[in-house]
């Protein structure tokens, strides 16, 4: 269960309007087959599996959902019309024409998932069958030409109850260089954020002491943008924003800030576009590029008194390096967190993974981990090995095995940690 | 140039390469039970005494829309054609076919154009993009310039045949077979029309 999750008990609370804090909270997983029907074009286009995106991918994130440099040609439905062109002459005495897409821009992605705890007592089923775990229904897609859209609705099953999470956000897609956003802010500090595997990434769970982690959605106002780089290859990106506080209790009195940078060396432009990229091979999964980050979160998580109030400061370094088939990245994170009258705690947290491409539709790759809740106290970083395949079963369908075994202290969290997992997720 | 045109303008080079003296026109409708849609059949004529050089003028294959146009692009063994990329975004174009050597002639950006030429009469490889999967298109490889593509309806026009007789076949994606014979008298048109199965 992600720890970002609001502790729902039914669909029903949401439904009455009883838990719009619901919508702060909900982890990040994202294959948009909106997109799909929009441009009658395959998952891969964007996805290198999904839904961790390839380098077009990031390119239509870049332009607010749209195909670089303009893609009205290239829509294949017909957008209703909310005001024609002309009325562009007549504003500030009338609305500004807007356009909605021409079918409902909705798409489904559900996971069930066969999962096989190791040393189990007997009392323990050695095998747990999580059919549904979980399910995304999306709406995605454009507004006119300058504002784009996001939300979920997503409801997952974990250990015995369900969550329940609708983020949204509203886009103002002015140049590709600066957009503002309303609504659920993500800012997950790892370079291929939209991970391939059911275990998330150790520096997106590490919880603060007063449970914060960089893996969630919060609410608030941001700017982002990203520009190509010398001859259109790699490029620059940037996000940042202002976001209401999380923590124990939704006082939400603090707000938090957090900036993260990028620059991509070679390879597809952050944007898109076609110059300067001929070449004699090609393949959706491929676009050699090295790319490194920073990233930095400073704010307050609140406790359960106003006393026990966080003081948090998060930063990561980030590398990310594509090159043909294989893809290696790399994330350190450092948290530093105050709470008044307590002993000040440093935490870190790191990972190093691998990922090669067998065939297009089956993937190889294998995580190591390393994760120290306080570098202080004398206790060794957990690590973990987590190797794995995801299979392609068809472009929408994706099969992923992954085994998780505790390489530190493996007598003590063997129990907890290590599992082998299979899991189903198909997006329609 | 859409595909019919695009035929008709082969068809007409190859004649004037060929040089006959007398000729018609072949026409008809092809018909095929429960198919979505009649066009793109290849018609063309089997076996054609004489030799026929390529054209000189390479046949087009564009990318346009995230599209391959023509869809199908027939043409005489020996042509040329050019690969040109239309669209904003990059694309490759790959065959996995044997008989056109299994070609990947990489990614290129917009207005460029890669060529290849297709040598093999009876080769009919599909086209395939490796950054858009939805994309397909084929060329089919033909003996000599008489051939026509269909339209939506099914009709389809193959003019300057010289006279004489002729065994017509089709060429479809689904590989359905049926030959014809027909006869071109010295002047006018003669109607074949084809019911696939």
């Amino acid at each position: 269960m992600k720890p970002s999750f609001w502790r729902g008990r039914a669909l029903a609370a949401v439904v009455l309007g009883v838990v719009p804090l619901a919508s702060l909270l909900v982890g990040v997983a994202r294959a948009v087959p909106v997109f799909s029907r929009k441009y009658h074009t395959s998952c891969s286009t964007c996805h290198y599996a999904f839904p961790q995106l390839n380098a077009f991918g990031k390119a239509f994130q870049a332009n607010g959902f749209r195909y670089p440099e303009g893609d009205a040609d290239l829509r294949k439905d017909e957008p209703v019309s909310l005001g024609s062109e002309s009325y562009k002459k007549v504003w500030p005495n009338a609305i500004w024409p807007s356009d909605v897409p021409g079918f409902a821009p909705l798409a489904v992605r559900a996971q069930g998932s066969i999962e096989a705890p190791f040393h189990q007592p007997d009392s323990v089923a050695k095998t747990n069958f999580v059919f549904p775990e979980h399910v995304q229904v999306f709406y995605a897609g454009t507004l006119g030409e300058k504002f784009s859209f996001f939300g979920e609705v997503e409801i997952e099953e974990a250990d015995g109850s369900t969550d329940v999470g609708f983020p949204f956000r509203l886009q103002w897609n002015q140049i590709p260089g600066f957009n503002a956003t309303a609504g659920s802010l993500h800012f997950d500090p790892s370079p291929g954020d939209f991970g391939l595997i059911p275990t998330e990434y150790n520096v997106s769970t590490l919880e603060s002491r007063n449970g914060w982690t960089a893996g969630g959605e919060q609410p608030g106002l941001g700017v982002w943008g990203a520009g190509n780089g010398a001859g259109g290859k790699g490029g620059w990106k940037y996000n940042a924003g202002i976001v209401t506080s999380q923590g124990l209790s939704d006082a939400g009195r603090d707000k938090d800030y957090f900036a993260r940078a990028s620059y991509k060396f070679g390879g597809l432009g952050e944007i898109g576009g076609t110059q300067g990229q001929a070449s004699t091979t090609s393949a959706f999964y491929q676009d050699n590029n090295a790319t490194i980050g920073g990233y930095v979160y400073s704010g307050h998580v609140a406790g359960e008194t106003f006393a026990e109030r966080e003081e948090l400061t998060t930063w990561a370094g980030t590398a990310d390096l594509w090159y043909h088939r294989a893809i290696l990245n790399a994330v350190v994170l450092g948290m530093t967190s105050k709470i008044e009258g307590a002993p000040e705690r440093t935490s870190r947290a790191w990972y190093a993974q691998g990922q090669y491409v067998i065939y297009p539709w089956l993937i190889g790759l294998a995580r190591f981990e390393s994760t120290d809740e306080d570098t202080k106290d004398g206790v060794n970083a957990e690590t973990t090995l987590i190797p794995a395949v995801a299979g392609m079963v068809r472009a929408n369908i994706k099969m992923t095995l992954e085994y998780r075994r505790p390489v530190s202290d493996y007598s003590l969290r063997k129990t907890d940690v290590e599992h082998l997992l299979l899991r189903f997720d198909f997006a329609m | 140039m859409d595909s019919k045109r695009a035929a008709l303008c082969m068809a007409w080079a190859g004649m004037l390469l060929a040089g006959p003296a007398v000729a018609g026109t072949i026409k008809g409708k092809v018909t095929m039970p429960h198919a979505r849609t009649l066009a793109d059949i290849v018609v063309y004529v089997d076996k054609a005494p004489g030799s026929f050089s390529p054209p000189k003028q390479h046949p087009v294959m564009n990318q346009k829309n995230v599209t391959f146009v023509p869809h199908v692009l027939p043409v005489v063994a020996g042509s040329t054609v050019d690969f040109l990329n239309s669209d904003q975004v990059l694309h490759n174009v790959f065959t996995p076919d044997k008989c056109a050597k299994k070609f990947n002639l990489g990614t290129w950006p917009k207005g460029e154009v890669r060529s290849v030429t297709f040598d093999t009469p009876g080769c009919s490889p599909v086209l395939l993009c490796n950054v858009h999967p939805e994309m397909e298109g084929y060329i089919v490889v033909l003996q000599n310039p008489y051939f026509a593509v269909t339209d939506k309806a099914g009709l389809y026009s193959i003019p300057n045949v010289p006279e004489g007789k002729y065994t017509l076949k089709v060429w479809n994606k689904k590989a359905l077979e049926l030959t014809h014979d027909v006869t071109v008298p010295r002047e006018g048109d003669v109607v074949s029309d084809i019911a696939l199965p």
